[in-house]
């Protein structure tokens, strides 16, 4: 066991965690955010997107000591039904969410790019999202979101 | 009539539950007292098993390991009882499920997976579903290979292709797609307040995930609960039982929440395939482009398993002239048993292959009269009150030929000139 502190969400945590334990499952499994999906194990499909220090990363590919001192958002910290974020409103309105299991991923990785570059080309957009998959091919519609949300917060 | 939901755009319900990372899938459930669940498979595709659990059993935390000894009523399926809960005498394919072993966490059930020891009698498997259709092949299950035989006989072929001008005859195949819905499969069962058997999982059919549970267990169906979580994707995928029997074979004897997460590998082995098709066509069509015969040979290889394999293949057959009227028809489909992963529905559910074929036997048919494919598909395609191969009558709207002209007129496209062919 190891002992780590890092800041989830706003909040300071001091967690022990197993030498082996990702990141995926101290989100999941010791702070019971959910909202981040485990779809490959293996870095491909992104639906475990979280971002680290600013920075998107899949947190199946962490492990959780690398989260030492780090400050991590999941969706669970980018807004709530009292406090909805522009990217989440957009994507209800487009129309961008179906399944469901990709879209905290996707929202993350607009909410990253966004952060760095507030007025993307279509194609800064769709370069944002690449390691993210929908199985479901809601492309087009959550491109249109992530230009929504951009006209929204600028 | 004011129209209050069509022609407007609705927000989904559960959208706002997915944006935020409320919307809770079946792995996303935990409760007091939960022990985890992982699955034994099959590691090669066809052979006699010995299985021996005592080793696991001795294990530091594990709980139980269930094997078709504990399944009061071992056989399953959605249309022919071909699956067994768990495989009693033989394997039929690679990740067929042999056990199920329960421990206190996941760590100790793979610890425990390890060592079960499954004595493998191999036998001769079968691959390619034309050799499975021959009476000397090994057989899969019984002693016939063929699941399924589907016939259109319309007209005279014969008579049709005598008076063809030109024929085209070829064989296609297609192969086999993994649903790969994001979601692995996941879920979670225990006995709830009222002493039912409480399965959540995300399906496509809860009333047959119940159906088939009451039945393995031999309950009544009313002592099964289906809770049917938000379901991360499925696309035909999800309309076996994967999981289910499993779970609630476990939560009813254990009297303890059980609850399963198939990897991304495990998921690729349990699930259904999108049917490979090997498609022999013959077509025929006169001087002007008219067609006037089509003989289909379609076998589908739906794997160790049949699934919805009567159905995928019937609906290849009734679209194997492709949105074209043909006036002499002949059509055999089949579905064949192998040793290879199973197959069952997956979008389009049989008519999504057939056009790799009658599509290339119209451009070859136009490409043998020097006529271009457009040309060639507006002479034969169905209008309003065309009759179909299998008889019916196309009464409601039928805007095929209005969709390709406008594809021509915005791809501005040569009708009829030479570099169009």
């Amino acid at each position: 066991m190891k002992k780590i502190s890092l800041n989830v969400n706003g909040k300071d945590h001091i967690l022990e965690v197993e030498e082996d334990m990702r990141l995926i499952d101290l989100l999941r499994e010791k702070l019971g955010l959910t909202g981040v999906k485990e779809g490959c194990s293996e870095g491909e499909c992104g639906a475990c997107t979280v971002i680290m220090d600013g920075e998107v990363v899949n947190s199946c590919l962490v492990m959780a000591f690398q989260a030492e001192g780090s400050s991590i958002l999941t969706i669970e910290g980018l807004g709530d039904e009292e406090n909805i974020h522009p990217i989440q409103q957009a994507f209800i309105d487009v129309g961008a969410v179906q399944c469901g299991y990709c879209t905290p991923g996707m929202i993350l990785a607009a909410k990253a790019l966004l952060d760095k570059n507030p007025n993307p080309t279509e194609e800064e957009i769709r370069e944002a999202i690449s390691g993210n998959l929908c199985r479901c091919t809601g492309y087009n519609k959550i491109v249109q979101a992530i230009d929504r949300a951009k006209e929204v917060l600028r | 009539m004011k129209l209050e939901v069509v022609g407007k755009n609705i927000l989904r319900i559960d959208a706002l539950s997915k944006v935020t990372g409320r919307a809770l899938y079946p792995e996303d459930f935990y409760m007091e007292g939960m022990v985890y669940g992982k699955t034994l498979r099959s590691k090669v595709p066809h052979a006699y098993i010995k299985v021996d659990t005592s080793r696991a059993e001795k294990i530091d935390g594990v709980i139980k390991i269930f094997t078709h000894k504990d399944v009061p009523n071992n056989k399953h399926g959605v249309v022919f009882k071909d699956h067994e809960v768990f495989c009693s005498e033989k394997v039929r394919r690679i990740g067929d499920p042999i056990a199920f072993v329960v421990a206190k966490d996941r760590k100790t059930c793979e610890l425990a997976l390890e060592n079960i020891l499954v004595e493998y009698e191999e036998i001769e498997g079968v691959f390619d579903p034309i050799e499975a259709m021959k009476d000397d092949a090994p057989k899969v299950h019984g002693d016939s290979n063929i699941v399924y035989h589907f016939k259109i006989r319309k007209g005279d072929v014969e008579e049709g292709f005598k008076n063809s001008h030109v024929i085209v005859e070829n064989t296609y195949k297609t192969h086999m797609v993994d649903h790969a819905f994001l979601q692995p499969e996941a879920g979670l069962s225990f006995i709830d307040e009222e002493g039912r058997i409480t399965v959540i999982v995300a399906t496509q059919y809860p009333h047959y995930d119940r159906e088939e549970i009451a039945s393995a267990l031999k309950i009544a169906e009313d002592k099964v609960r289906l809770i049917n979580a938000n379901i991360g994707g499925a696309f035909g995928g999800r309309e076996d039982i994967s999981l289910q029997i499993h779970l609630a074979l476990a939560a009813h004897e254990l009297k303890m929440p059980v609850k399963v997460v198939y990897s991304r590998e495990e998921s690729f082995l349990a699930h259904s395939k999108r049917h490979p098709l090997i498609m022999k066509y013959k077509t025929g069509a006169d001087k002007d482009g008219k067609l006037l015969a089509l003989e289909a040979e379609i076998i589908g290889d739906t794997g160790a398993y049949a699934s919805w394999a009567t159905n995928v293949l019937r609906k290849s057959g009734v679209h194997a002239t492709g949105p074209y009227f043909i006036p002499n028809v002949k059509v055999d489909s089949y579905a064949v048993y192998t040793n290879n992963p199973y197959a069952g529905a997956m979008r389009g559910f049989g008519a999504t292959q057939v056009p790799i074929a009658h599509e290339q036997q119209m451009d070859m048919l136009a490409e043998k009269l020097g006529m271009d494919p457009i040309t060639i598909r507006l002479k034969n395609m169905f209008k309003k009150g065309s009759v179909t191969a299998t008889g019916q009558v196309l009464t409601e709207s039928v805007p095929l030929q209005e969709c390709l002209e406008r594809v021509v007129e915005k791809m501005d496209f040569p009708v009829g000139e030479k570099e169009a062919y």
